[in-house]
């Protein structure tokens, strides 16, 4: 019997030698936050790969400038949308720190615990559909699970369970609900224990390490040069929290480690994450501890802070209040600050200006996926098409974030 | 000139100053409510209070007062500064004088704050002055306390009808007399006085008259809170909707300056107020001219027509075209409007005497009405003086009754619609007329143009006293209308001409090139610090 080849001669089987050109997004389903990537690919290497951001693009920073200060929580939600608490709690600070002005010690517990179990929320959303988008579909089902449960306390708390809002200028929207420490301190064992078993599903998966160990490497030197901060930064062994090298609200007085990584791979931005989680879970373990049950929430300045609603009712004095902080917005002293704390994905900067007026003259934000993103082809290059979606995975850029 | 010290910053004052006075004219607010820089200082709001610095070697003026020992838990006598208002002490060279710096003055304001409001309603929601209320800015500013008072407040008067155009509510009330001194200082009318004491006390009006005249409107805006509001505006907008431009008013040859108030979303005008300027009307305006600002939207001409039926702009310019085919230079008459901005008068003249050539230009305007000694001229057109500037061998109207009589004149280009004259009178002539408002001439025309009125485009008209002002723009166009002088150049584009003019820059140079209009191009006012 002839073999089945015999036909084809060997010039038909030649690759063509121009390199191909793939556009990837910006509505394929791995490129969340509709980011798009030109490739120009020889057989399956990537050559180069051209990233482009800006088609989830709101207006945040022209849109903050027309509204009052605190008008602007809503928008800071939808930066980072898996995270909106460490959002709201950062615009928060940098405002106060432009007014000088302090939130009680209960209310910075909170600000950390809510904060936290935001993070934990962020990472578990980027490792579970890190591992889905590789076709590990039940973990990434139990780390939605465990999410779900750090949003049905955020739902407890703020009535909404993704956007919030709940941050405001000068303490929070309301007190912790009753349960609070009660639903925490029930949730997180639980949430741990989901992430043990999506841990073990994957962390065993020959298939799963091999299309993350050594892929997307970046060094500690190169990625402090991009810029980059948060897990990303931590995964190629540079130990830099904002938490710990500039510690805002009370994270100094707080036990924690910060986990980094070795070779900066992509395997290791998924277990430094993970590793987070559980730091995250200490913390707020900790804080817990030292919230105190009773106490006012929000500072006392009547200049930034919304009265109590009998009193607008009821008095002319708060009425003014309200309707001056309501109509006119608080007045923030004149000047400029930078502001700055860990969020989800690293350092989330807040650059404001004010005229002294009820309105922001300029809120610009330092995005911390900014920088990432724009790693993204130095980390793809020379790399297989397929390795880009655990890598543009694992450093979790998110739209609303990247909308400058 | 002589300086004091005001919190370390140096004040320049004219001799026979008061220490606000002097502030005020710096751009420095010293807070008050009873101090208007127009009228007397009675100082009864004690807001303005601060702390003068005794000179060395002069012994300090103070109080005795009991201050609350929280430690002993008892009082114990001490002393503290006695304190001056500085809407009445007259400002002194090297005087030093403590606001904002001095711990005394700021619990001074602070009390004085709590006094005002300890009887005052919970009205903000409903409070037409909520916006632009001495009482929030001052709480927010020097106040910034709760409520300590637990028993029911003091109720007083509310809705209390004070005459035609003013209803008073006692309740918001802080008792600093400004209306009681604007009736008898300004409107040299005094009726209004108060009575009863203490928090008892109320503005009333005298037995047996209601608070009416040609100046009422005015004691709306002296009122630093929302006691008195006029009828007109009452419950009519909320001003942090209304933007505001600076316009010049159109009831008379005074020219007050004044700021129209609209809402930008419903293009509406909503009301005027006056605009400090020291040359015209100082801070006053009177009640016919505050209600010119309804002729933004009353009685305007929003579309073209020819003999009376409604057209597209297009049409009435062929019907232009047409009916002008056989019009000699000699039988064709230009008629300028004293109710029109300079520049539209301007591109009318232009087409008239530049591009067709004819020497007949005559003045139409309002008819005269009420004077008065105070702001009121008899001339009920703001620009009588610009257009005869513009147009020196300007004759009136009635000649040119007399022209077409007598056959002479046979076509005529019309500005406005206002004239002093029986339309009838003109009709055998063939009459266009460019107008913002309905009038005697547009009756008379056969083609109508819609023009926008002063609110709705830049204009620059000169008072009685020649000066030159421009009120600007608030509204966008309504209707079909354009700017007169825009109309002017289609005009002159529907007769064959080439217009000269496309852009109101243009315009603006020629105005300023030609000698014919000398008056004071005065720079544009400012609203005085504080009012």
């Amino acid at each position: 019997m002839e073999p089945l080849d015999i036909d084809l001669e060997e010039g038909e089987l030649e690759l063509p030698a121009d390199p191909m050109h793939l556009n990837m997004g910006p509505s394929h389903p791995a490129m969340h936050g509709t980011v798009r990537i030109v490739l120009e690919l020889s057989g399956e290497t990537i050559v180069k790969a051209d990233v482009q951001i800006g088609y989830l693009h709101r207006g945040f920073e022209k849109m903050s400038e027309r509204g009052t200060w605190a008008q602007v929580f809503p928008y800071v939600d939808r930066l980072n949308y898996v995270s909106p608490m460490l959002n709201n709690v950062g615009y928060a600070l940098a405002v106060e720190k432009l007014c000088g002005i302090a939130v009680p010690e209960r209310c910075q517990w909170y600000r950390m615990v809510l904060g936290e179990l935001a993070r934990i929320s962020d990472h578990l959303t980027c490792d579970g559909a890190m591992a889905m988008e590789l076709g590990a579909f039940t973990p990434f089902l139990w780390f939605v699970k465990a999410r779900e449960m750090v949003w049905d306390i955020l739902e407890e708390e703020t009535g909404a369970r993704l956007t919030h809002s709940f941050g405001r200028i000068g303490g929070m929207a309301n007190p912790p609900s009753r349960d609070f420490k009660g639903l925490c301190r029930a949730a997180l064992p639980k949430i741990l224990e989901l992430v043990e078993q999506g841990e073990k599903m994957l962390l065993k998966n020959r298939i799963f390490i091999e299309r993350l160990e050594s892929v997307g490497v970046i060094s500690g030197t190169d990625a402090v040069a991009l810029g980059w901060t948060g897990p990303c930064l931590r995964a190629s062994g540079v130990a830099y929290d904002i938490r710990k090298a500039h510690p805002y609200l009370r994270y100094d007085e707080v036990d924690f480690d910060v986990p980094i990584g070795r070779s900066g791979d992509t395997l290791d931005r998924f277990l430094v994450r993970l590793a987070e989680i559980r730091q995250s879970k200490r913390i707020i373990e900790q804080s817990l501890e030292r919230m105190a049950d009773e106490g006012p929430i929000n500072c006392d300045d009547p200049r930034v802070v919304l009265p109590d609603k009998m009193d607008v009712y009821t008095t002319i004095e708060a009425t003014i209040q309200h309707f001056k902080l309501i109509m006119e917005g608080a007045k923030v002293p004149k000047g400029e600050v930078y502001s700055y704390t860990e969020g989800g994905n690293g350092e989330l900067g807040y650059y404001l200006v004010s005229d002294g007026g009820g309105t922001p003259y300029r809120v610009r934000i330092r995005p911390p996926c900014f920088q990432i993103t724009g790693g993204l082809s130095k980390l793809l290059e020379s790399r297989m098409l397929s390795d880009i979606v655990p890598t543009f995975g694992s450093l979790n850029m998110i739209g609303g974030e990247c909308d400058h | 000139m002589p300086t004091f010290k005001l919190d370390g910053k140096a004040i320049p004052f004219e001799p026979g100053d008061t220490i606000i006075r002097a502030a005020w004219r710096q751009g420095i607010e010293i807070p008050h409510y009873c101090w208007h820089p127009g009228l007397s200082a009675p100082a009864n709001c004690r807001m303005c209070l601060v702390e003068i610095v005794p000179k060395p070697g002069t012994r300090p003026l103070t109080l005795d007062v009991l201050e609350w020992d929280a430690k002993a838990g008892t009082y114990r006598p001490t002393q503290k500064p006695k304190l001056q208002p500085a809407c009445y002490v007259p400002a002194a060279d090297g005087m030093e004088v403590l606001g904002n710096t001095s711990e005394h003055v700021r619990k001074a304001r602070h009390d004085v704050q709590e006094f005002l409001l300890l009887n005052h309603p919970v009205d903000c929601p409903i409070c037409d002055q909520s916006g632009e209320c001495k009482l929030q800015d001052y709480w927010l500013e020097h106040g910034r306390y709760h409520k300590r008072m637990r028993d029911e407040p003091v109720h007083k008067p509310k809705g209390v009808v004070f005459g035609p155009t003013i209803v008073y509510d006692g309740e918001r009330c802080v008792m600093c007399t400004r209306c009681i001194r604007f009736m008898a200082e300004v409107a040299k009318d005094p009726v209004l006085d108060m009575r009863e004491r203490g928090n008892l006390n109320e503005i009333t009006v005298s037995p047996g008259r209601v608070l009416d005249g040609h100046y009422t409107f005015m004691t709306e805006h002296v009122c630093p809170v929302g006691a008195l509001t006029t009828k007109d505006f009452r419950f009519k907008a909320r001003v942090w909707f209304l933007r505001t431009a600076s316009a010049i008013c159109q009831g008379c040859a005074t020219g007050c300056n004044a700021w129209l108030d609209y809402d930008p979303r419903y293009n509406r005008a909503y009301r005027y107020r006056p605009r400090d300027n020291e040359k015209v009307n100082k801070f006053w305006m009177c009640d016919e001219g505050m209600l010119t600002y309804k002729a933004a939207h009353d009685g305007r001409v929003l579309e073209a027509s020819v003999r009376g039926t409604p057209t597209s702009t297009t049409k009435a310019l062929e019907t232009i075209k047409t009916l002008f085919a056989e019009a000699s230079t000699q039988s064709l008459a230009v008629v300028l409007s004293a109710a029109h901005c300079l520049e539209d008068n301007w591109a009318l003249l232009e087409l008239g005497e530049v591009l067709v050539g004819t020497k007949k230009v005559y003045l139409g305007g309002h008819p005269e009405g009420y004077e008065d000694a105070i702001l009121i001229h008899r001339d009920k057109n703001p620009n009588t003086r610009g257009v005869q500037q513009l147009a020196t061998q300007i004759a009136p109207l009635k000649s040119l009754v007399e022209e077409i009589g007598a056959g002479r004149v046979t076509h005529v280009l019309a500005l406005g619609g206002a004239a002093a004259i029986d339309p009838a009178a003109l009709r055998p002539a063939a009459v266009v007329a460019i107008a913002s408002h309905h009038g005697p001439l547009t009756s008379a025309a056969t083609v109508v143009l819609p023009a926008t009125s002063w609110a709705e485009q830049s204009g620059t008209y000169v008072n009685a006293k020649g000066i030159r002002q421009i009120s600007e723009k608030a509204l966008e166009p309504q209707g079909a209308s354009k700017p007169a002088w825009q109309q002017a150049a289609d005009v002159a584009g529907a007769l064959g001409y080439e217009p000269s003019w496309t852009r109101l820059k243009q315009i603006r140079a020629r105005l300023l090139g030609s000698t014919a209009v000398d008056g004071p191009a005065a720079p544009l006012p400012v609203a005085a610090p504080g009012e």
